[in-house]
């Protein structure tokens, strides 16, 4: 349930402060690949957090 | 037609052939089950989520608003990150009642028919924007590839033939909720092929284009910066907003529900799925800018930038690769779309409207009436791409199917988490809220007339796009009314069981409901009146091997298991309301007086099916529960639980053992459906007040036992009532108690018959002095020898009346006695005299072989005693005419003195524990079982030891029982006579 919380909370936070990111996203001179990199992150912090889950409920 | 044209239509047609063959060939075995069915497959699957609008639409979006195109991509990145908390719940449901669609949802927790079909309709007009974006794309797109204008005809023939497939993967089967695993590797095949397309258009905008990301950044930095300066921005409320619909479309949408919940193949895959499913929009989202910026830096003025990637190259294998992409994620989705749709508009509005009847070929007509629906829905998309969809750019069209869908959400999400939800403020909100789309976002889409100006736009920004007004006007109207009207209405018993039961945290607390149906094979009787013979008894038989149950099944507990999957399998095939009317009417609850209770059995068996979901002091106390079920479970003493409605409860370990009856096969069974005789027996301690029942005599599996019960009533504040019952097995001591009594009744005798040779003594010595003096009184010869022969029967008289006594007092421990020697012949006469006496076993032939030279160091009181009894046993182990040899002979300086005999021997379960006290194989009250004891313990005094030979060698039956003692070593004592 710990690690349910987890990804509420990052749903959530990514929810309400992904516009910040966006203008970020948006400027020309920034690395154009700098999102998706971001959401790799998200997607293999993801993985750890379900792996971890695995182990909890063994 | 063209050759381009022909081409096209060729690829196209040839491709969706592919599709049939790889859907064959999993359904004929071809393709294993591990591959057909793994969780890759399942996530790939879930694909079908990035639809034309990923292929097409994100790049016009990304052309409009830059990177806000990336919405579609995360809101249902945000769902799947969900999964445990948000869609998990939901496929539990699913699974359980057999729930194929939103609209089987919503009925079911708003136990609600039209709750179903408003949900149906709602799902039919929002979706069918999305269906016209399909055919759009493919008709475009075929314009582009050919270079001419065939595509609205080209996109009919595809209809066509997507519908032809979408029956045959979908719609061979009666069952909705019975997975295909073809339909469900179709999907992944698909979504393969859409994902190497876009990849390939990436690599191609990457490196052909441009040189690489270098060359891109640079492009980006210099030539492209004017252009992407002059992108618009999502306003951050825009960007949210667009964030929720896709976020709520990712497992709403009718395709999407269908395939994450109906389709699903367990919850850790669909957890597993909250990793991969972002994983393969991530890869699909990213040759999206670069297929922009390619095209962009090609040609700055494209006339449709949704199909930037048909500007990339001349080359014709590019367009090839978008086609394909293109044409791969609109099949899919329109397959998909008329597959789940289909199943909903049957049950909510076909069924609804004309409920089936008893018919022999209900399947048949169920099926048949599915194939139409899946040919009208592709049918509908096509028309409403005709009249609507070819007038209006993509994004126009999947922001009206997506804010419709939204609508549910509200629903949906107080059917999970609010239980006070109910179906007048869900009915409320969802028209409010899909009255304000149809009119603000819908009709002027179809209709072609200028939005109107909505109540809250003065709240947004003046220049705020008009689906963004709609959105915030219809949600808060939506919530708005679902809440008031939800607080302010009253709630029926159905709705809030249903709630309990969809509810995240709760456990479905069914009712003890006694049923008016006995017994299972009444349920097809029953049922065949609403469905016919046939269908009945199909859908009893399927429900009964889904249980494990026969149809002699009787118990209150499995019948009622069996009415909920009935109703759960009936759902999946007529929806929640057909199937719940059906089961309500014809296989109705009984309502009399008895008190009705919790469901105990029921809510146990669902907790432990819960266990690893209960966390934090849910878990402490279920583990607390399990402990102190385990303690009732393995008490060494029978224990059982009754209801108050006298419905098993609990029939634990020690109970199954001494009843022989298993507690599986009589849980949620009613006491008076035990077998015999424990329908009397509870029944008894039951009327019995608050004392026990004592030593109760029953028989089970054919042997006598007397049983002690023991009754408490649970009552109190918090008790669901009921009863709970000991069972103590009093056998052995009642058998000990009876033997002792035996033993002392015995013993009394043999206090008895002393006291009588002690008194008859004294005559006798009177007799013997009488004869001794009549010889000295006369001399004639007839006299004298009357008088020998009284003296000799005196004398036999007193051995006999001295035996006696010394018997009586021989069972006395003496320790100390005096040992003295022992003539085993004098002994074993004695003990044959004594055995005479018994008047019992005179048909068995004595014969004492022992000799005068035979002396032991004993007590001859106490070795007499052992020989009474082991000739005792000897007599009654041998039938009439049998025999008994006493022998002795010496070995070493030790004599042994053997009894045996040519009975039945001795039983080998019991030759173990021989010489253990109450050991015997005679019937109570016949036996004591004391006596070879009481020889080993004499024997062991005298330095002795007993073998016993059962059968002796050389011989096939018969005892030979050995005792072994010292000899006598003082040659100067006499022996004892």
């Amino acid at each position: 349930m710990y690690v349910y919380r987890i990804m509420l909370f990052l749903v959530f936070g990514g929810y309400l402060l992904s516009p910040l990111l966006m203008d970020g996203w948006s400027d020309p001179s920034v690395a154009w690949y700098r999102p998706f990199v971001i959401w790799g992150g998200l997607i293999a912090l993801t993985l750890w957090l379900e792996q971890k889950r695995k182990l909890d409920e063994r | 037609m063209s050759v381009e044209v022909l081409g096209a239509l060729l690829l196209g047609l040839g491709y969706l052939a592919l599709l049939l063959g790889c859907a064959l060939a999993v359904e004929r075995g071809w393709i294993p089950l591990r591959i057909s069915r793994h969780p890759a497959v399942y996530t790939l699957a879930l694909g079908v989520y990035a639809s034309a609008w990923a292929i097409y639409g994100s790049v016009e979006l990304a052309a409009n608003v830059g990177f806000g195109y990336l919405a579609y991509y995360l809101g249902a990145a945000g769902a799947f990150l969900l999964a445990p908390v948000l869609l998990v719940p939901i496929q539990r449901i699913t699974r359980t009642y057999q729930l194929a669609s939103l609209a089987d949802l919503f009925a079911f927790r708003f136990r609600s028919r039209w709750a179903g079909t408003l949900v149906t309709l709602v799902s039919l007009l929002a979706v069918l924007p999305l269906l016209g974006i399909q055919v759009k794309t493919m008709s475009e797109a075929v314009n582009l590839f050919t270079r001419s204008q065939a595509g609205p005809v080209v996109a009919l023939t595809f209809c066509a033939a997507i519908a032809a497939l979408a029956v045959m993967l979908g719609a061979r089967h009666s069952h909705v909720h019975s997975r295909h695993n073809s339909l469900l590797s179709t999907m992944a095949i698909e979504s393969v092929v859409k994902l190497l397309a876009m990849l390939g258009l990436g690599a191609v905008a990457l490196w052909f284009v441009f040189s690489g990301p270098g060359d891109l950044q640079a492009w980006l930095e210099g030539p492209g910066y004017l252009a992407q300066a002059r992108t618009a921005r999502f306003d951050p409320a825009q960007w949210r907003t667009l964030l929720l619909l896709f976020f709520a479309a990712a497992f709403m949408m009718p395709h999407l529900f269908h395939i994450t919940f109906a389709e699903s193949l367990s919850p850790q895959t669909l957890l597993q799925a909250s990793w991969t499913l972002p994983l393969f929009l991530l890869l699909m989202a990213l040759p999206v800018p670069l297929i922009w910026w390619a095209a962009q830096s090609v040609n700055e003025t494209l006339p449709f930038t949704a199909y930037a990637a048909y500007a990339l190259s001349e080359h014709w294998w590019v367009g090839a690769l978008a086609f394909i992409g293109g044409l791969a994620a609109a099949s899919g989705t329109m397959m998909l779309i008329a597959l789940a749709l289909s199943g909903m508009v049957l049950n909510h509005i076909v069924l609804v409207a004309r409920p089936p009847e008893a018919r022999s070929d209900l399947y048949g007509w169920l099926l048949w009436l599915r194939r139409g629906l899946v040919i009208g829905v592709i049918l509908s998309g096509w028309l409403f791409y005709q009249w609507v969809g070819r007038h209006h750019p993509l994004t126009s069209l999947g922001l009206a199917a997506f804010i419709g869908m939204a609508q549910c959400l509200p629903g949906m999400l107080a059917l999970l988490y609010w239980p006070g939800a109910n179906r007048k403020g869900m009915v409320a909100g969802l028209i409010g809220g899909v009255g304000v789309w149809l009119w603000g976002l819908w009709l002027p889409l179809v209709a072609g007339y200028t939005p109107p100006t909505l109540p809250l736009t003065p709240l947004t920004p003046t220049d705020a796009p008009i689906w963004y007004s709609v959105t915030l006007l219809s949600q808060s109207l939506n919530i708005l009314l679902l809440i008031v009207v939800s607080l302010f209405t009253r709630t029926s018993e159905g709705e809030k069981s249903a709630a309990e039961a969809c509810s995240v945290d709760a456990v479905i607390r069914s009712k003890r409901l006694p049923l008016e149906a006995a017994t299972a094979s009444d349920f097809s009787t029953h049922l065949a009146q609403a469905l016919g013979d046939e269908a009945a008894h199909r859908e009893v038989g399927r429900a009964l091997k889904a249980l494990n149950l026969t149809h002699q099944e009787r118990r209150p507990y499995a019948l009622r298991r069996l009415r909920d999957r009935i109703q759960a399998n009936l759902s999946g095939l007529m929806g929640p309301s057909v199937a719940r009317d059906i089961v309500d009417r014809y296989l109705p609850y009984r309502h009399d007086d008895a008190p009705i209770t919790d469901d105990i059995h029921f809510v146990e068996s669902r907790l432990e099916a819960y266990r690893s979901r209960l966390t934090g002091l849910a878990r402490e106390l279920d583990g607390l529960r399990r402990h102190h079920r385990q303690t009732l479970a393995y008490l060494p003493v029978g224990l059982c639980v009754l209801g108050d409605d006298e419905e098993l409860v609990m029939w634990n370990q020690a109970l199954s053992q001494l009843s022989g009856i298993s507690g599986e096969s009589v849980i949620g069974s009613r006491r008076d459906s035990l077998p015999a005789p424990w329908p009397w027996l509870l029944g008894s301690v039951l009327n019995e007040g608050p004392s026990p029942l004592y030593k109760q005599a029953v028989r089970l599996h054919d042997k006598d036992y007397f049983l002690t019960l023991h009754k408490a009533d649970l009552s109190g504040n918090d008790s669901r009532g009921g009863s709970v019952i000991l069972v103590e097995d009093h056998t052995e001591m009642k058998w000990l108690e009876d033997e002792l009594v035996h033993a002392a009744r015995l013993a009394s005798i043999g206090q008895l018959a002393a006291g009588v040779a002690h008194e008859i003594g004294n005559p006798i010595t009177g007799i013997s002095s009488l004869a001794q003096n009549l010889r000295y009184d006369t001399q004639d010869p007839a006299l004298l020898e009357t008088a020998d022969h009284i003296q000799q029967l005196t004398e036999r008289v007193t051995k006999i009346v001295n035996s006696l006594v010394g018997f009586a007092h021989a069972g006395r421990d003496s320790p100390g006695l005096p040992r003295s020697p022992v003539v085993l012949r004098t002994i074993t006469d004695d003990a044959l005299h004594l055995i005479h006496l018994a008047r019992s076993g005179e048909d068995v032939i004595f014969t004492n072989e022992c000799t005068d030279a035979l002396v032991v160091q004993g007590d001859a009181q106490r070795l007499t005693q052992v020989m009474v009894n082991l000739l005792g046993n000897a007599r009654d182990a041998c039938s009439p005419e049998g025999s008994v040899h006493i022998t002795a002979g010496k070995q070493a300086d030790q004599a042994w003195w053997c009894v045996t005999d040519d009975g039945q021997g001795i039983d080998p379960k019991v030759r173990d524990h021989l010489f253990e006290p109450f050991t015997t194989t005679k019937a109570a009250g016949e036996g004591t079982g004391l006596g070879l004891s009481l020889a080993y313990q004499i024997i062991n005094e005298h330095h002795g030891r007993i073998e016993v030979a059962s059968p002796p060698p050389g011989t096939s039956r018969g005892t030979a029982i050995t005792l072994w003692l010292p000899l006598f070593q003082q040659d100067d004592q006499l022996p004892h006579v």
